[in-house]
Order: structure tokens, then C-alpha cells, then sequence
């Protein structure tokens, strides 16, 4: 296959891991203090995408996070999923930052970076607001397509399949572009021990807060409270008579005729 | 005319903004302007609806994502100022949102499923991590925008076709090097699942594929539709991506939901949160999602849906 070459940079975050988070039962208030952190899973795809279109049409990929000092271990695991460096935007004040915040400073530190293309994940595991990709390609004043399940290259235009609420659109644009990715792209590689060991010998260019302008939040948390669902947790058995009996509810609660 | 906007792409959810607009509207007394794409009837229609003032965005070419409109809807936004701006959070109304946000240097709510003004300002709530938690948050800058995910409002009901308002047409606007190449609508096997009164979800606790016939069946005879998890549709790809329920997929809010073989992952569970009355069938007891379940059936799907299904049916003939 005609080789192209592409500089691709693939952001991810380094976020909570909900599986861990408890509820002060008094309060209803989160605890986070010993959740553990993961590369979000949806940016998983992203890290993916890149490394595979660059061996497939030549190139080298960079994979960019923002956050704070302890998102240092998320490097080892991003690079052992196959980029070939690592570009960490680190300050503590990078703890809680909003996507328009987020896509801020993505912007300040790519701007002077080569490349053809960004991808992202739809969504962060934690916030899923959805907004750090489209925002950070306007920043770059460059195209974009969100929510994208397929991207092929085709000499300096990329094409991509992208779910739209009526099904799919396939559309093109000239690089450099910036995507978003669906889960459905691809199924990330798992990391072995030689990737592991190969990913600690590769460079990590570190970018702090005070390289950058400052970005100032525009939403306030009013609160953050532990969703509730109230519901009546009845338990029938799997005999016959609990089965009619709970046909029985159904009807009574006017579900079903 | 500032006050506030709202800008769905098409007609059906932009009834469903102009209800919420409206009650934001009357109750910071501002006034409520909506955006249509490139239809002049449906703007005529959002006035009769209520909207005082509408701008219709002109016809895209037929190679033009609905994208196109991102420069032209900042551009006005920023030189009137509007209070409030509320986007219908289909997939592109996602983008779009977030781009004019990024353009207008504003914060944004995404997928916002409750708002209210409070101190003349607009309070909003959206979940966090997964759906385990919800925050209320505000925006200290202008204008306050959220997107709202479809069919968290009820459509305005009250047609008056004698309301006058404002119609404004905006100029044709300039391509962008994003070119559609082709479009691919939906299967359509795939219903809507957001609009279905009774679902039968299936999740991993299903074998194998041809087994989803047991809960199709058990729909079928509910008058209801078949749904599943996510690893269903997109991982094991038995069912088509339309049909999956959760924090990525579908949020539903049937009458009826009964779930055969789910654990409850709070990603999936966040998607039923406001299913009137939610069933589950599992054979492991200490599933989660009998604690967040009305009726919880423990036992084999395998011996417990047929089971229903003829019992069901009998009632039926009666």
C-alpha cells in the first residue's frame, strides 16, 4: 500500500474509576478518596484508531493527556498500547478542569506540534460531556467529525463513517482534521509484558501550567450528590406460583392487558 | 431580542424545546426565539407554538453537513447576546453545541435532564461517572447553554395559529471542506425503542444468539419491543446499535421494562432510570439490578420467560 505518513495524536484522560466510588450513606455525598484511576475506556478506542491507522499508512502517533501529577502512571499504560511518545500536560491545578478548559489547553500545547490528525473519544468516562473534541478543533480552526465508526485515508483527505440519529453519513475532509470515535471502531490490543517494558524506554515530553496561558472556568458545581433509585425491590421465586403472581402485579399495576 | 434560543435539527424535537424554552422564558420574562433548518413552514409553525421570534437558517447543498450552520449560529448568538441557548442533544446537535460553545467562549451542560431558574439563573443537572452521580451546576458566562437530551420534555401542545412573531432569513451561508459523500439511513428493523410503552431488554445472561427468540417472543406477546445492553449490539453484534440502553445508548422510559439476564451496570441502569415500573429476571440473587428493580423474578431465564410467555398468552385468549 502507498505509504503517506501521518503525525497522528490521540488524546485520553486518566479518570476515575466509577467501579469504585462510594456513597456516604448519611450525606448521599461521593467518596473518591481510594477510587483507583484508568485510561477511560472510550478514549481506549482513540489510542487504538491512531495506532492503527499509522501502521497501516505509515506514520507515528502521540498520545496527549492533561491532568494532574498522579495521571504520571496513566503514561506507561497509554504508551504500551502502541504510540510512539507521550506529551503530558501536568499541573495540580489540572484536577477538575472543564471541557472548555480541557480543549483550552489541549489547543495552547498542540497548536506548535506537527500533525494530521486528532482523534478522541466521544466522551470521557467520568464527565461524558462530550465537548473536549469539537471544542479543540475549533480552538485549531480545523474540520471535524464526532461520533465517527470507520476513517479511511485517502491521500490528504479523510474519510469517515459517522452515526448521525437517522443512521449513517459518510462524508470527507482535508487533513489535518480532528475525529471522535465510537466504541464500535475497533478492539484496543492488550498490552503484553514486551509492550509494557518497551513503553517505559519511550519519550515523554512533560508540559506544565506555567508553559500556558491560564484558563478560567465558566461552570460552577453547585453540587454533586450519589444518584438514587427509589423502587419497591420486590423478590418473587422462579415457582409457579410466584410466576402467577407476578403476572398478577403487572396487571393490577395496569402494564400490561 | 435576546432572552432565550433553542436550535433543534429537526421539527418534532424542536417542539419539545419550545416547551421547556417557554417556561424558562415566561419565568425570567424574557422572550424565546427558535431556530429552523432551512424551512420556513417550520418556523412558522415553532410561532404558532409560541416562539416570538424564529430564525430560518438557509437550505444546506446536498453535499453540507447540518454542521455547516456552526459559524452562522455563533455569529448571531454573539451579536445578540442571548440569556439562554438550549440545543437538542441529537449526535450533530452534540457537536454543534459544543462548537458554537467553544466559539462563544461559554460554558456548556451536556445532556442536561433537569433545569429550573433559580436567582435569575439557570440551574442544571446532569449525571456524572457513569450515571452514579448527579451534579447541579451553573454558567457564569453568556450565554448559559446545556444540551437536552430528546424526549426529556414533552412537545408544546398549545397550537394557536394566530400568533404573529418575528421571522428573520439569514443569508446563504458559506460551504465548508466537510462534504457529505453519501447517506445512509437506518435499517428499518430497528424501531425507535425511546417511544416504546413496554421493553424486553436482554443482556449477557442470553447464550446464544438464537435465544433471543425467548424474549421476543415474551415482547411480542406485551405489545412491546426487544432492547439489550451494550455488549450485545456491540460487542456480540446479535442486536443493531439502535437498540441498546444506556449512558451511550438509548435512555427509554417505557411503562414496562423487564430485564432478562442483566447484572445492572450502572452505565445500563442509568439508561431505565425513569421506566415506570422495571423487572428483572436473573439468576444470581445478589445481581444489582434488584436493587434498583420493582419486581425482581429470581431464576433461570431459560425456565421463566417461556414460562410467562404461555402464561401471558392465556390470559390473552381469555
Amino acid at each position: 500500500m502507498f505509504k503517506i505518513s501521518l503525525n497522528i495524536i490521540a488524546c485520553f484522560k486518566w479518570v476515575v474509576d466509577h467501579e469504585d466510588i462510594k456513597v456516604n450513606p448519611e450525606t448521599n455525598e461521593l467518596v473518591l478518596d481510594r477510587a483507583g484511576y484508568r485510561i477511560s475506556d472510550y478514549d481506549r478506542f482513540a489510542i487504538e484508531e491512531a495506532v492503527a491507522l499509522s501502521e497501516q499508512y505509515g506514520g507515528s502517533t502521540t498520545a496527549v493527556t492533561v491532568g494532574f501529577p498522579a495521571a504520571k502512571k496513566s503514561l506507561k499504560d497509554a504508551l504500551a498500547r502502541g504510540p510512539e511518545k507521550a506529551i503530558f500536560i501536568n499541573d495540580p491545578a489540572f484536577a477538575n478542569l472543564e471541557p472548555s478548559q480541557t480543549a483550552a489547553i489541549l489547543a495552547q500545547s498542540i497548536n506548535n506540534q506537527e500533525f494530521d490528525l486528532i482523534i478522541c473519544g466521544e466522551g470521557s468516562g467520568d464527565l461524558y460531556a462530550q465537548q473536549v473534541g469539537p471544542r479543540l478543533a475549533e480552538h485549531l480552526n480545523i474540520p471535524c467529525a464526532s461520533f465517527v465508526r470507520k476513517i479511511t485515508i485517502e491521500g490528504r483527505e479523510l474519510i469517515a463513517e459517522r452515526r448521525v440519529d437517522e443512521g449513517i453519513e459518510i462524508i470527507s475532509m482535508p487533513l489535518p482534521a480532528l475525529v471522535t470515535v465510537l466504541p464500535e471502531i475497533n478492539s484496543p490490543r492488550v498490552p503484553g509484558l514486551k509492550d509494557t517494558l518497551a513503553a517505559s524506554k519511550k519519550p515523554v515530553v512533560e508540559i506544565t501550567g506555567s508553559d500556558l496561558e491560564e484558563t478560567v472556568p465558566c461552570l460552577e458545581t453547585v453540587e454533586i450528590k450519589a444518584t438514587t433509585m427509589e423502587r419497591n425491590c420486590e423478590k418473587f421465586d422462579a415457582n409457579e406460583d410466584d410466576l402467577k403472581r407476578f403476572v398478577e402485579v403487572l396487571l393490577r399495576a395496569g402494564v400490561i392487558d | 431580542m435576546a432572552g432565550v434560543w433553542v436550535f433543534a435539527e429537526n421539527y418534532e424535537h424542536g417542539l419539545e424545546l419550545l416547551q421547556i424554552g417557554r417556561s424558562l422564558a415566561d419565568k425570567t420574562g424574557v422572550e424565546l426565539t427558535a431556530f429552523a433548518c432551512g424551512d420556513k413552514e417550520v418556523g412558522q409553525q415553532y410561532i404558532y407554538y409560541g416562539a416570538h421570534q424564529v430564525f430560518i437558517l438557509p437550505p444546506l447543498a446536498e453535499d453540507q453537513p447540518l454542521e455547516t450552520y456552526v459559524p452562522a449560529i455563533a455569529e448571531v448568538a454573539r451579536q445578540e447576546d442571548p440569556d439562554i441557548f438550549l440545543f437538542a442533544a441529537t449526535l450533530r446537535g452534540k457537536e454543534i453545541a459544543a462548537r458554537v460553545a467553544a466559539r462563544l467562549n461559554t460554558g456548556l451542560c451536556s445532556e442536561c435532564i433537569e433545569l429550573d431558574i433559580k436567582d435569575n439563573k439557570l440551574e442544571m443537572k446532569r449525571v456524572l461517572y457513569g450515571g452514579a452521580a448527579l451534579q447541579t451546576i451553573i454558567c457564569k458566562t453568556r450565554p448559559q447553554m446545556a444540551t437536552i437530551p430528546v424526549h426529556t420534555f414533552t412537545s408544546v401542545t398549545d397550537l394557536d395559529n394566530t400568533r404573529q412573531g418575528i421571522i428573520k432569513e439569514f443569508d446563504p451561508i458559506s460551504s465548508t471542506p466537510v462534504k457529505v459523500r453519501d447517506r445512509q439511513p437506518r435499517a428499518q428493523e430497528s424501531g425507535d425503542i425511546t417511544r416504546s410503552r413496554v421493553l424486553v431488554c436482554v443482556g449477557r445472561g442470553v447464550e446464544k444468539e438464537e435465544d433471543l427468540k425467548l424474549a421476543r417472543e415474551l415482547a411480542e406477546i406485551l405489545g412491546g419491543d426487544l432492547a439489550c445492553t451494550r455488549p450485545i449490539a456491540e460487542e456480540l453484534h446479535w442486536m443493531p446499535q439502535e437498540t441498546y440502553i444506556g449512558l451511550s445508548g438509548q435512555t427509554v422510559k417505557p411503562e414496562l421494562y423487564i430485564g432478562l439476564g442483566i447484572s445492572g451496570q450502572i452505565q445500563h441502569t442509568t439508561g431505565i432510570r425513569d421506566s415506570r415500573i422495571i423487572c428483572t429476571i436473573n439468576k444470581d440473587e445478589d445481581a444489582p439490578i434488584f436493587k434498583i428493580s420493582d419486581y425482581g423474578i429470581v431464576g433461570d431465564l431459560y425456565k421463566v420467560v417461556p414460562f410467562l410467555s404461555q402464561e401471558l398468552a392465556r390470559l390473552k385468549k381469555k
